[in-house]
């Protein structure tokens, strides 16, 4: 027979209780929210949630169309057609039936731009006459450098700043009306069809493959953390194990993502994506592509007639 | 592609195999499996035996000695070009331990989809296949369910329909029973002995000795140091205590009867009872 220490048995435990409930676990919590959320993005099956004319158009003719209208954003350059054609881009979320909460990632990427790009609205980055000065070194020198007479934000920079955080919020908002409206496999066929290289789309398919088992894995993480939590921790304590479950996640979802690749080898996986049901090109992709063209056209005339 | 009748399938021929910076986990392995056989491959944990399944379908590569399917021996480049490789992995089935890792595909069609697609069927034969498979298996429901969110015996019997729907005539079996109610194991072992009968090879990978009688006319046993031990049928092999216990397959398990304690060899296995028929103080069996 086993001998099981003294200690174990019901109630034994050292004197002394927890100063504080379990419930300060906020990060577990928000990041299980979090996880399961883009669980569901990622899970939420495009081909019979609300209809819309986005979810029923072919993905080449998407592909094709918002395609062409990144590349129209990355060329605009007045704040008019730039702001125009993000208004088009949200609104057309509406009108293909995607819930608006689906679009506030956007938000959040526009947000990270602009933080990235907020040196480039200064004087010393991108130049012009300034309309707020943060400070004068009047003429001190670092080493030696001499530094600016002063740094301000300037008309030109924050124009600079603007364009770059509108193109972003753009493009990001024709990245989600594409993914919240087209199944991943007939997204990776429809790159396929318009002779993206098998190779980058092989990518693409094990990467979308390979989230859904990180997100699993990092649910079932934090559920176990939530389990055993007994009472609450300071929040160096919590940012230590958030970082040491990042570790944890990463070398146990590791071997599971080689597990799939294994298994889609065994089944004669080459890299090809085939599909089942290859949607067919109807009179009204010719319409979406159409109207996308006809959009792109007139952003780069208001534009170049602004100019 | 097609070996003579009852001859070798595969052939492994001192086979060596080890996992970057790890000590070999197969170490001069050799035997045959013959065509429409039951072959287990039984040892303790570590032992190598998924492993070795890993190599029998060309997915891990020996780093000595060889392994042949139907005398061709399987190496990236062999598998890489046609007709052979196509044609093994229609022949050649793999259901793995984790069906997790097996379903990748969207929906339940999808998966059973992936491989006739891969092979470059028609899509009229492919959506026939589905239809008899899913028939076959009786998870029609399922049919545009996504895997993710299936139970463990479900996710069992599709990955199985999406070997089937291939007509492979090998299934290599990692611990097929491994998580499942004793439900969805009788049902998954009732198709498996219905396959045998179709004439298709089964080799599984277990360490379940309860399931030999129904999985298995041949079983080679795997020492945890990485090789062949015995290599007989179930009867001989299950009758071998002394090896059993060698292996770690079976250990002395203790038990108190009444004011007195005595051990016998014993195998856990999930959710069991047994009877002991043997008396001690007055007592005469309990479950256990």
């Amino acid at each position: 027979m086993t001998a099981l220490p003294e200690w174990l048995r019901p109630g034994a435990r050292p004197t002394g209780s927890p100063r504080r409930g379990p419930g300060g676990h906020r990060l577990v919590r928000r990041a299980l929210g979090a996880i399961a959320r883009a669980a569901a993005l990622l899970g939420a099956d495009p081909r019979d949630s609300s209809g819309g004319f986005l979810r029923a158009a072919n993905p080449r003719a998407k592909l094709l169309a918002a395609v062409g209208l990144t590349v129209v954003a990355t060329l605009l350059r007045g704040v008019l057609p730039l702001g125009s054609c993000l208004t088009f881009t949200v609104a057309l979320a509406p009108v293909a039936r995607i819930p608006a909460r689906r679009l506030l990632p956007v938000l959040a990427v526009a947000l990270a731009s602009a933080a990235l790009m907020l040196p480039a609205s200064l004087n010393v980055v991108s130049g012009g006459a300034p309309i707020l000065t943060l400070w004068r070194p009047a003429g001190a020198a670092l080493g030696p450098w001499r530094l600016p007479e002063f740094v301000a934000v300037t008309g030109d920079g924050l124009v600079v700043v603007g364009r770059m955080v509108v193109r972003t919020a753009v493009c990001a908002s024709l990245a989600t009306l594409l993914t919240a409206t087209t199944q991943p496999q007939q997204l990776l066929g429809g790159l396929r069809s318009l002779g993206v290289p098998q190779a980058f789309v092989m990518v693409l398919a094990m990467t979308e493959r390979y989230l859904a088992v990180l997100l699993q894995a990092a649910r079932e993480l934090h559920l176990a953390r939530l389990a055993r939590t007994v009472a609450a921790i300071g929040v160096r304590r919590e940012e230590a194990w958030a970082g040491a479950g990042v570790g944890a996640m990463f070398r146990r979802t590791r071997g599971l993502a080689e597990g799939v690749t294994l298994a889609m080898v065994s089944r004669g996986f080459t890299g090809e994506v085939r599909l089942l049901r290859r949607a067919r090109w109807r009179g009204r992709d010719w319409v979406l592509v159409a109207a996308a063209a006809a959009v792109a056209a007139g952003l780069l005339i208001l534009d170049r007639g602004l100019a | 592609m097609s070996g003579t009748a009852g001859g070798a399938v595969f052939t492994v021929e001192t086979v060596r195999f080890a996992y970057p910076d790890r000590p070999p986990c197969l170490d001069g392995v050799s035997f045959d499996v013959r065509r429409g056989e039951r072959l287990a491959l039984v040892g303790a944990n570590g032992s190598g035996k998924s492993t070795l399944l890993h190599l029998l379908d060309g997915l891990y590569f020996p780093i000595g000695g060889r392994v042949a399917y139907l005398g061709t021996p399987l190496s990236e480049d062999a598998l890489e070009r046609a007709p052979f490789g196509p044609l093994f992995r229609q022949e050649v089935g793999f259901l793995f331990q984790n069906s997790d890792a097996q379903l990748f595909c969207p929906t339940v069609e999808d998966e059973l989809a992936f491989g006739p697609l891969q092979a470059g069927w028609t899509q009229e034969d492919v959506l026939r296949r589905i239809e008899d498979t899913l028939a076959l298996l009786e998870i029609g429901r399922l049919r545009g369910r996504a895997p993710a969110g299936l139970s463990a015996g479900e996710k069992k019997r599709v990955a199985l329909a999406s070997l089937l729907v291939l007509s492979p005539s090998v299934l290599l079996l990692d611990e097929p029973t491994a998580g499942l109610d004793p439900r969805s194991q009788s049902l998954l072992l009732e198709i498996l002995e219905a396959l045998h009968g179709r004439g298709l090879t089964l080799v599984t990978a277990t360490h379940d000795l309860t399931l030999l009688p129904h999985l298995a006319d041949r079983v080679i046993v795997l020492s945890e140091g990485h090789r062949i031990v015995a290599d007989g049928e179930p009867e001989h092999v299950l009758g071998d205590t002394d090896l059993l216990l060698a292996v770690n397959l079976i250990h002395a398990h203790s038990h108190r009867h009444g004011r007195l304690v005595h051990s016998h060899p014993h195998q856990h296995v999930v959710a069991h009872g047994h009877e002991h028929d043997h008396d001690h103080d007055g007592h005469r069996g309990h479950d256990d």
